[in-house]
């Protein structure tokens, strides 16, 4: 999908969630499950398949998400879903993210883990970011089995890695 | 001769030759009557002279003919002989040269012979070393490429492992540490 397409959806969703008055929770929403259907094969194969037809998609769409997110989010994914732009469905979601963002004079510092971060790290760790980078910062966690332990943060071009997964690597290229 | 000479003196002092009924035939059994003689002597001369002013030139040019003939085939003879021995020297000399064309014949064999040997030396030498050569950089290729076999496999075994050992390692609490231990570094990076 070309990029103007992707912000058109983008912009068309961050409208639709600042409408109704749910933009920040709508966004993490939406960026949490973006983060899942890039971690699952299953899942993107399921919403990304033009044969499925979209009363299907949106279906299984509602399975996941029901109960589990506000209405606002569950809908929104599955009018991009059954548009058949679910494999777009995380580049939309990252433009969204950067506009609600800009929006709100914020970067996005994308924050993965291997284990839950608990409301008081992710302050904590939030606050450090912001010292570290200078800018106030929307934080945006992942969990990451990959990651193993540690942190990796990226915020723009900036990436801090102090993962398990990154040691590993190192010692394997030395090895 | 003196004896001859005695013979006929004492044959001249002999009897009368008679014949069968004892009546004299000649003065002497040997010697002829004079006049005989005479006429003989005179008979001879003239013969003789007839013999030298007729005979004689034909025979003198006879005998020059065959001096001359008998010399022509001398000077043929040594003609024969100065081409036998022209022939001789030649077939000497062609001896020779047959001599010195098996001799170059033969010392070309030997040289190309030598030469033969000597290149074929010479690749056998250089196709030994390319293939020990060859041998060497296959033995230290294949040494290099076990040894990085075998350190891509340690290390993929050791990174499989690692991999295992650290998460079957890292509990909650450990990963909360971890966690916190970055927001010390960045938080006191500023």
């Amino acid at each position: 999908m070309s990029t103007s397409r992707i912000d058109g959806y983008a912009r068309a969703l961050f409208e639709i969630a600042r409408a109704e008055g749910t933009l920040d929770e709508v966004e993490d929403e939406l960026f949490r499950f973006a983060r899942s259907y890039e971690s699952s094969d299953e899942l993107r194969r399921a919403l990304s398949d033009d044969d499925l037809p979209a009363e299907k998609r949106r279906a299984i769409i509602e399975d996941l998400l029901g109960g589990k997110a506000t209405t606002t989010t569950t809908q929104l994914i599955s009018m991009v879903a059954g548009a058949g732009r679910g494999r777009d469905l995380p580049a939309i979601v990252d433009s969204l993210v950067e506009r609600a963002s800009s929006a709100k004079q914020l970067a996005v510092a994308e924050v993965r883990t291997a284990v839950e971060l608990t409301d008081d790290q992710r302050a904590r760790l939030k606050a450090a970011l912001e010292n570290a980078t200078g800018r106030s910062l929307n934080l945006k966690a992942i969990v990451d089995p990959s990651v193993i332990g540690g942190v990796v943060a990226t915020i723009g071009d900036t990436v801090i890695d102090d993962t398990v997964r990154t040691r590993i690597d190192q010692l394997k290229s030395r090895l | 001769m003196n004896a001859l000479l005695l013979g006929v003196l004492v044959a001249a002092e002999g009897e009368p030759h008679r014949d069968d009924s004892g009546q004299v035939v000649t003065h002497h059994w040997l010697l002829p009557e004079q006049a005989e003689l005479i006429y003989g002597t005179i008979s001879s001369l003239l013969i003789f002279g007839l013999l030298w002013k007729f005979a004689g030139p034909p025979i003198k040019k006879a005998f020059i003919a065959r001096t001359a003939r008998i010399e022509a085939e001398i000077a043929a003879a040594d003609a024969a002989v100065a081409a036998a021995n022209a022939d001789a020297a030649k077939i000497r000399d062609a001896k020779g040269d047959i001599d010195a064309e098996r001799g170059r014949l033969f010392a070309e064999a030997d040289a190309q012979a030598e030469a033969l040997l000597r290149d074929g030396r010479e690749r056998l030498e250089s196709e030994v070393a390319e293939l020990e050569a060859r041998s060497a950089a296959e033995l230290a290729s294949s040494t290099t490429r076990v040894s990085d076999e075998m350190r891509a496999e340690i290390a993929r075994i050791v990174q499989h492992a690692t991999d295992r050992v650290v998460a079957d390692s890292l509990d909650q609490a450990t990963g909360d540490d971890l966690v916190e231990a970055f927001i010390q570094r960045v938080g006191a990076s500023s």
